[in-house]
């Protein structure tokens, strides 16, 4: 959606959704459905991702009317999404965890490393996912934030619903129980 | 040590940023968001919880099939209205036959008191709301609401304001010569406007198989002439919620918006006729 070429800022989708209309509110989910399904997935593994992120959507769309004109559209996305995400998690009663997409699915801008350094690049990066999958929820969620979906800080504390002062303190001790996961020999957890 | 423990901090953030590159994320389907607006648009009208028994559950067949309509038809609908060259505006076609309004649920909100069965103020029994007096009607409904200027149709014999769901005013016409009737007979003309817009909203609408919408022009604006078999549809109220218009269809409707109201005129003046008429109110 553009004018002249333009493409509208999400202030302006949000206030010609607020009036009614739905296909500006279209354009903001194709602009953010990418990191909301990622985000429901990081919540909730074993969820239906998608169809979380669907509903969040819908939900937020429901609550435009109590958005914040100014304020940036995302993090207030993302704590709809990570709300049911959440929700979902407890209704399964258990938490799945997070899996390495295949070497094959490499994104094409990867550089194509050389065998050797493949394969351990391939276990560094097992071994510290399945330090973060021991991690509690608190901890692996202000992780993923940060790390995963590369939120700032204050968009962080908004996504998950904390201060954003917790967020520095929670993701300082996530870090060091992360630490603590993978032991005295991986100083890091990666020789990087 | 402090220097120790963040350079072990830097490399632990480096390699969860490439950690965060490689997780099996699921990808969303190409279809997302037009599920989303789906979705949005099967969402039930809340109600006010001293209106009476939920419309949801009070009339569970029919809001199951409009549902049903509104998911599996709804890509037909972008793919016609696009086709017609409307943006903004989206049809369903193809309402099953059977799905029709039951006229028992429709009269239930519309006898304004003191009338009977015969007798009746034209327009009772069509399910548009409260009767008023001509004089109160832009009080009653909270928003001006147009009257045709062109001589042959003269003044309304009756006004209606509807307000739970969401904001529609009613003007109708008895039988007379030039005006004939209706499918309901003591209608001539019944023109209806809602607070809210389909210029730029999402606008969706059930009709039955045979019947045709045309596209045309009100006063520049966008319009559709819809003929044929029974009807309703959805409009963008002005909090942004759908509200489904499931008054009594009694003839040939032409469909249209200023950008701020929509309006719909029923006759059996015959397109032209309609048109002369909807761009003479004022």
């Amino acid at each position: 959606m553009t004018v002249e070429g333009r493409p509208l800022e999400d202030a302006e989708l949000i206030e010609r959704a607020r009036r009614g209309e739905v296909m500006p509110y279209e354009e903001l989910v194709r602009r953010y459905q990418d990191v909301a399904v990622r985000t429901a997935h990081l919540i909730s593994p074993d969820g239906d991702a998608e169809d979380a992120a669907q509903e969040a959507f819908v939900k937020a769309y429901a609550a435009l009317g109590r958005f914040r004109s100014g304020s940036p559209f995302r993090p207030w996305l993302l704590r709809i999404v990570a709300n049911e995400a959440r929700n979902r998690r407890r209704s399964a009663g258990r938490r799945a965890n997070l899996a390495l997409r295949a070497a094959e699915d490499r994104r094409p801008d990867d550089a194509a490393p050389s065998p050797e350094s493949a394969v351990l690049a391939s276990e560094r990066r097992a071994v510290l996912l399945a330090a973060l999958n021991a991690l509690r929820d608190d901890d692996r969620e202000v992780i993923s934030a940060r790390y995963f979906l590369e939120l700032s800080e204050s968009e962080t504390a908004e996504a998950l619903g904390i201060p954003r002062g917790t967020v520095k303190s929670r993701l300082s001790r996530a870090l060091d129980r992360l630490r603590t996961q993978l032991g005295p020999g991986e100083p890091g957890g990666l020789h990087v | 040590m402090s220097d120790r423990r963040d350079l072990m901090t830097a490399g632990l953030e480096a390699g969860l940023l490439e950690l965060g590159r490689s997780i099996a994320y699921p990808a969303p389907a190409a279809d997302f968001a037009s599920r989303v607006a789906q979705r949005i648009a099967a969402r039930p009208v809340p109600r006010p919880w001293w209106s009476g028994q939920s419309r949801l559950f009070g009339r569970p067949v029919r809001r199951a099939a409009l549902v049903a309509v509104v998911l599996l038809l709804l890509l037909a609908a972008v793919a016609a209205a696009v086709g017609l060259g409307l943006p903004g505006l989206r049809i369903i076609f193809g309402f099953p036959p059977g799905v029709t309004p039951p006229p028992s649920a429709i009269t239930a909100t519309a006898s304004p008191p003191g009338t009977g069965a015969s007798g009746a103020a034209p327009g009772a029994g069509l399910g548009l709301g409260g009767s008023v007096a001509l004089g109160r009607i832009d009080a009653a409904a909270g928003f001006h609401v147009l009257r045709p200027t062109d001589p042959a149709v003269g003044t309304p014999d009756a006004a209606y304001v509807e307000t739970t769901r969401g904001r529609q005013a009613s003007l109708v016409w008895s039988t007379r010569p030039g005006l004939p009737a209706t499918l309901e007979p003591a209608v001539g003309l019944l023109l209806t406007q809602y607070d809210g817009h389909l210029d730029t909203g999402f606008f969706s609408k059930a009709i039955g198989g045979g019947t045709t919408a045309e596209p045309v022009v009100v006063n520049g604006s966008n319009a559709y002439w819809v003929s044929g078999q029974p009807h309703f549809f959805f409009y963008t109220g002005r909090s942004g919620e759908f509200v489904e218009d499931d008054s009594r269809w009694v003839g040939d409707a032409l469909l249209w918006s200023d950008g701020t109201y929509t309006y719909r005129l029923e006759s059996s003046l015959g397109r032209e006729t309609a048109i002369r008429i909807a761009e003479s109110m004022r």
